[in-house]
């Protein structure tokens, strides 16, 4: 537990010690801003049926582009970075297992990834507080967002991870899971274009963009609960598999 | 300490380790000589539980390096080939760090990297970041981190590439100070530090070990014939032909004239034909300036072994 605590802090603290990192910041706060802004401008045309989360979070373009492109980005250097510099050879001769550097390189990276999302609790302060009569507060929507972000998050972490196992050069990783997490984000929209009655009812259960507009109205399904979770798990069992392949790969 | 047995490392197209099998005892130091890519860091990685071999057995300090992986490297200290370190760490944090994953308990922590630092001659250098320090300096912080849980085998896999005469220097008494409390195992190719260093040599070629004994018995059972240089100074031919009928005498050859000439003559091994070769310059009025024995270097047993000589000494 200890060593799974003291690779944690270092994954969290070797994120907030490199310059790159703060491009990576300003720019999942610039995407947040601008979907806010959006926010904004629908309320001043009158538009107050759905909760502001679900505008926010849910159906903005502004938030997926972040929760798509900023996963990759924090993962990246996760295991790549020490498989190029030779580090890796120093970590797995230290008597951690495998499983136990999967696990802490992953927490490291949800704990970044959720620490960015806590300037975004401003936007629902500025909202109450200077404009109180455009809209009611639904604490329970918000939270159901969170949940969902945190969720959805930790699944494209995890392919983030896997990701980085699998080579030493850090563009190969992003690149390689940005385009695996905006495959399954674009499965989702398969219904669009058929309907076939077996394509279409999967793609409803599989669809991340329907599960974050149900999950930011508050509604939370355990359904798409455990297909997250079960997804994370498997991914993060295939990077284990993957860190542990240098044993047995010829 | 460490025993192999048949180890066997095959990639899909190399046999990287054959069949190889070797003992190392408690305070030896070991040298694992070979030319590159002979095996030698393979063999190393698996002894630091890096990798996993296609066969045979490892056993560190009494655990399997396969079943009991985690006691192994609990007791094993690895510097690998090329130092990896965090450049973005700080040489404390680092050792802090490591010190954490490695399972030494948190009381000892400061006494430990206190006492690394002190031997490894980085006391000035906690506070700064890994990433500016010279290559020598690396090197130190590596030999700090594979110390600072204090094991019982030290796996070292080239320490002393990449250094400066001077630094190979201090490296070198560094680890021969290191057997007071330490196994120590490390791999080389450069010769003259295993002569200086191990006290036992095991010398490895493509994968199989080739010969493994102390470097001055290495040396004398590769000896060849006894060779002793001489300056004198006569008519050459004359002097070439009276030698060359000294009783034992195999071969003389000229190696250069220059006034002086210089003759180098050969003899079997356990012969020496120099005060025979004194009574014939004095016997014929030449004059002779220098008469040396040429000792046999360990390089030459080592391009032997490894099958790297160009052409044969005869």
């Amino acid at each position: 537990m200890s060593l799974f605590c003291t690779i944690w802090r270092r994954e969290v603290a070797s994120f907030f010690l490199m310059p790159a990192s703060y491009a990576v910041v300003t720019f999942f706060l610039a995407l947040m801003g601008l979907s806010f802004w959006l926010m904004v401008q629908m309320l001043m045309l009158g538009h107050v049926a759905t909760p502001v989360s679900q505008v926010m979070f849910g159906e903005s373009l502004f938030f997926w582009m972040a929760m798509l492109m900023v996963p990759p980005l924090i993962t990246m250097r996760c295991v790549a970075e020490e498989r190029r510099i030779g580090t890796m050879e120093l970590l797995m001769t230290a008597p951690v297992g495998d499983a136990t550097v999967a696990l802490g390189k992953f927490a490291g990276a949800l704990t970044v990834f959720l620490l960015l999302w806590i300037p975004t609790l401003s936007y629902v302060f500025y909202l109450s507080k200077l404009a109180p009569y455009a809209t009611p507060l639904d604490v329970g929507a918000l939270a159901g967002a969170y949940v969902g972000i945190g969720l959805i998050g930790a699944f494209f972490l995890s392919i983030g991870l896997f990701a980085s196992t699998c080579t030493r050069n850090q563009m190969v990783a992003a690149i390689s899971s940005f385009s695996l997490i905006a495959m399954y984000f674009f499965m989702g929209f398969t219904p669009r274009f058929t309907e076939l009655p077996l394509l279409h009812q999967s793609a409803h259960y599989i669809s991340c963009l329907t599960h974050m507009i149900d999950f930011s109205r508050g509604v939370l399904d355990s359904r798409p609960v455990v297909l997250y979770l079960s997804l994370t798990a498997l991914m993060l069992f295939m990077s284990v598999k993957s860190i542990e392949s240098r044993k047995w790969k010829a | 300490m460490i025993s192999v047995s048949h180890l066997t490392k095959r990639y899909r197209h190399v046999v990287a380790v054959d069949d190889l099998s070797f003992e190392v005892n408690k305070g030896e130091i070991v040298g694992l000589l070979g030319p590159n890519g002979a095996g030698k860091s393979t063999v190393m990685r698996i002894l630091a539980c890096y990798l996993t071999a296609t066969g045979g057995r490892v056993r560190v300090a009494g655990h399997d390096a396969f079943t009991e992986s985690m006691d192994v490297r609990r007791r094993i200290g690895y510097l690998p080939e090329t130092v990896p370190l965090y450049p973005d760490m700080r040489v404390d944090e680092f050792l802090r760090y490591r010190a954490k994953l490695k399972r030494l308990p948190a009381k000892k922590h400061a006494a430990m990297i206190a006492e690394v630092k002190e031997r490894c001659g980085l006391n000035e250098l906690g506070k700064h970041m890994i990433g500016s320090l010279s290559r020598g300096y690396r090197q130190r912080v590596g030999l700090a981190d594979a110390l600072v849980h204090n094991p019982d085998v030290l796996i070292l896999d080239e320490p002393t590439l990449g250094l400066d005469p001077n630094q190979n220097q201090q490296i070198r008494m560094f680890i021969r100070s290191l057997a007071e409390k330490h196994t120590v195992l490390l791999s080389t190719h450069i010769l003259p530090e295993v002569e200086m260093i191990c006290g036992r040599v095991m010398v490895m070629a493509e994968g199989r070990m080739v010969a493994a004994d102390t470097p001055e018995r290495l040396k004398d059972s590769f000896r060849g014939p006894n060779l002793i240089r001489a300056e004198i100074r006569g008519p050459v031919q004359d002097v070439q032909k009276q030698l060359a009928m000294l009783p034992m005498v195999l071969r003389v050859e000229l190696v250069s004239e220059n006034g002086w000439s210089v003759y180098r003559v050969e003899a079997p091994r356990d012969v020496d034909v120099r005060p025979a070769l004194f009574d014939v310059v004095v016997r014929n009025g030449w004059r002779l300036r220098a008469l040396t024995q040429e000792k046999r270097r360990f390089e030459d047993v080592y391009l032997k072994l490894t099958g790297q000589e160009e052409e044969s000494v005869p």
